[in-house]
């Protein structure tokens, strides 16, 4: 009987310990090294962030030589960059806070802010007196919900209006467009020669922030009402707005195949030197295309305002993070002026400090851009932001495919919007 | 005890060891199922009854996120869509399946490669087989350029309203129906070929053989390929998330898509998990009517 039941009792063990293996957690003990000499702040910190370096080895050199510079201040404290993709950031994160396994600390612009805000650690408490008076007015402002920083700013990206000067070379154009009517009186002259006014990315996965909302803005609207209760988008201005990017679509001056998709950019016919200007896009990252002597930066367009989208990118500290006083350490020495302007020079981005000053004057590109930081703001800091641009942007899309006019489309998005807001 | 009945006792005996032994080695698999697949799946319907987001207090709002699903016009939109696209791609599926099935049933030269062949597309990323099917759709593609040249509206079928759910249905056909050719190929070759041999023998053309003799041998098979069709395509995400995004104007928005906007943009994850469990229902509602339809007696 021992013998035939031994075959039994080994499978019963085999499934124990497959299920055991399985079920089973990391159970390595944590090995950081004991108190440092920095106030005593020891422990583990993970950073999740993204490539806003757009170079690999640059990004991954970068970290590696401010990790190697914040552990000779900190040498107890033991951090560890992970640089995730862009795409479905939002779902990692999520993801993980849901599961226990967030990161400590992690890269976020205004607009996740407000959708986090319940599991980030107000970073005030953190950040040294000096480098937190040092900052920008409105860029405190763009992180701050309730009277607290929910991070601390790193980077500041600019938007204006970029035109191909190739393409204008091509039509014979000398003068820029300055406003929506200028837009609009040029498009006919560039579309008989084959190329589009501009682009327009309608695809219901780009934030309305670089499509619509800059054009609702300089219409003299806003999304949300002053205290954040109702939507407003469904004004005189925004239905303005709308007829706008209706008008450059009934009339063909924008690529109809960036209607419903967003193509690679390589593929578009903003790449292939088809497109007088874009409003959307970062100048720096036409250069490849346009080749650098063709990228002309101008101010934002204009009509009853002149304003455009520039977001704030900042490091927040987690609740869940176990070791508050490294993680504040670290995102205090990270976002210092002189370590965050070397981060925002590698990526091409503008500094959140007054300290700082002009990081690329002279630059024709760059430099240009920097003057219009002022111009900019970074869109609603309201919790339902994003479930809103999630009704809207559809609805757009229906004017954009002809199946709605936009009077009625914004008023069906407000209707949906406002329930959300409840 | 005769010598029999001592027989069959051990026989008994023997067989409750052998189960006992099998149950064992399939014990870790079913509790890694019930530990990883139908635990969340509960959790996912208690989810349901919940106010759950991340980071915040959990509280039981009872049936509240059902009665918002029923007055969201985007879930009925969302809905429907899911169900007009499952009507048209269920059968269309089924119906390549078969008619693949029978052109490589016959052994010729090549068969085994042209098999292979088709059956490529389900081991083929859907992630990839969406990004090339949105270039083969896309404004001045090949499939526009195919529709120009016979004098047909050479627009993009992603950027139409109308025609978007029929483009996702294609590609649903073609990474599919690999998988059905591969289950009928396995039964046609499983009917006697005496029968057909017969049947032409009294004079029997192509189609009586096929709906008197193979069609009815195929009915399991095809029970079997209307349920998995059916979950999957009510579960479809993939294609419409690389191609579509839901739209042009919410024109592909389906079910999984909502629950994925609600769960992993808006972090609604007690409304998207109501979304999850009115799929859940619908799923098995319809698997149930296939069963009294389709799968009678078998």
């Amino acid at each position: 009987m021992r013998t035939r039941n031994a075959p039994t009792a080994a499978v019963l063990a085999l499934s124990i310990g497959l299920l055991a293996t399985a079920c089973g957690g990391d159970d390595d003990t944590d090995t950081t090294g004991g108190e440092g000499d920095s106030g005593g702040v020891s422990g583990e910190v993970t950073m999740w962030t993204y490539p806003a370096i757009a170079d690999e080895p640059t990004h991954r050199a970068f970290w590696n030589d401010t990790v190697a510079a914040f552990n000779a201040e900190y040498p107890d404290v033991e951090v560890t960059v992970e640089i995730f993709p862009w795409a479905d950031r939002d779902q990692a994160l999520t993801t993980a806070i849901a599961g226990n396994s967030a990161p400590d600390v992690v890269y976020l612009i205004p607009d996740q802010l407000p959708a986090y805000a319940r599991n980030i650690e107000p970073i005030d408490d953190y950040l040294s007196e000096d480098e937190k008076a040092d900052y920008r007015q409105n860029v405190v402002d763009s992180v701050t919900i309730d009277g607290q920083m929910m991070g601390a700013p790193i980077l500041q990206s600019v938007l204006a209006l970029v035109c191909n000067k190739q393409v204008f070379d091509a039509v014979g154009q000398t003068e820029y467009p300055e406003t929506w009517d200028d837009l609009l009186e040029l498009a006919p002259t560039f579309q008989a020669a084959g190329f589009d006014m501009t682009a327009y990315g309608g695809d219901v996965a780009n934030s309305l922030n670089l499509s619509f909302y800059p054009l609702l803005w300089q219409a003299g609207g806003d999304v949300f009402n002053e205290d954040g209760t109702e939507v407003a988008f469904d004004s005189d201005a925004g239905v303005r707005a709308l007829e706008f990017v209706q008008q450059l679509v009934e009339n063909g001056y924008v690529d109809s195949a960036q209607l419903t998709t967003e193509p690679p950019l390589e593929q578009t016919r903003i790449a292939q030197n088809k497109v007088a200007c874009v409003w959307h896009m970062e100048p720096q990252y036409l250069v490849d295309f346009w080749g650098a002597e063709n990228v002309v930066v101008r101010p934002p367009l204009k009509d009853a305002e002149q304003i455009q989208y520039g977001t704030v990118g900042s490091l927040s500290m987690l609740r869940s993070a176990e070791d508050k006083e490294a993680a504040g350490a670290w995102i205090d020495f990270v976002t210092s002026a002189e370590r965050a302007a070397e981060y925002d020079t590698a990526g091409r981005f503008f500094s959140t400090k007054e300290s700082v000053g002009s990081l690329y004057e002279g630059d024709p590109i760059l430099g240009e851009l920097e003057q219009y930081a002022g111009l900019t703001t970074v869109g609603p800091l309201n919790a339902h932001a994003r479930e809103v641009m999630g009704v809207l942007a559809p609805e757009i899309q229906a004017v954009l495919v002809g199946d709605k006019e936009p009077q009625q489309a914004l008023d069906d998005a407000a209707e949906a919007a406002n329930a959300l807001l409840g | 005890m005769t010598v029999s009945g001592i027989a069959v006792a051990s026989r008994r005996s023997l067989r409750r060891r052998e189960a006992r032994v099998g149950l064992l080695f399939v014990l870790p698999v079913l509790l890694l199922f019930l530990a990883f697949r139908f635990g969340p799946a509960i959790a996912g319907g208690v989810l349901a009854f919940t106010d759950y987001t991340i980071g915040a207090e959990t509280s039981w709002t009872g049936l509240d996120n059902l009665r918002r699903m029923i007055d969201d016009p985007l879930f009925w939109r969302a809905l429907r869509t899911t169900l007009i696209y499952s009507l048209l791609a269920v059968p269309l599926s089924i119906l390549a399946s078969l008619g693949m099935a029978l052109l490589v049933r016959r052994s010729f030269r090549g068969v085994r490669l042209f098999r292979s062949i088709f059956f490529l597309p389900v081991v083929t990323s859907l992630v990839l087989a969406g990004i090339v099917f949105t270039w083969i759709f896309s404004e001045g593609g090949p499939w526009s350029s195919l529709l120009g040249a016979v004098g047909l509206p050479d627009g993009s079928w992603l950027s139409d309203t109308a025609l978007v759910v029929p483009a996702l249905v294609i590609v649903a056909v073609w990474t599919r129906f690999g998988f059905g050719m591969l289950i009928l190929l396995a039964r046609l070759q499983d009917i006697p070929r005496e029968l057909e041999e017969a049947a032409l023998t009294d004079g029997a053309g192509a189609w009586h053989r096929f709906r008197y003799i193979v069609l009815p041998e195929l009915t399991p098979a095809l029970y079997f390929l209307a349920v998995i069709e059916t979950t999957v395509s009510f579960q479809v995400f993939d294609t419409v998330y690389v191609m579509t995004g839901g739209g042009p104007a919410q024109s592909s928005y389906m079910l999984v898509f909502q629950l994925y906007d609600q769960a992993f943009r808006y972090f609604d994850f007690g409304y998207a998990s109501a979304i999850g469990l009115a799929l859940f229902v619908m799923t098995l509602v319809v698997a149930l009517i296939q069963r009294l339809t389709l799968g009678r007696d078998r």
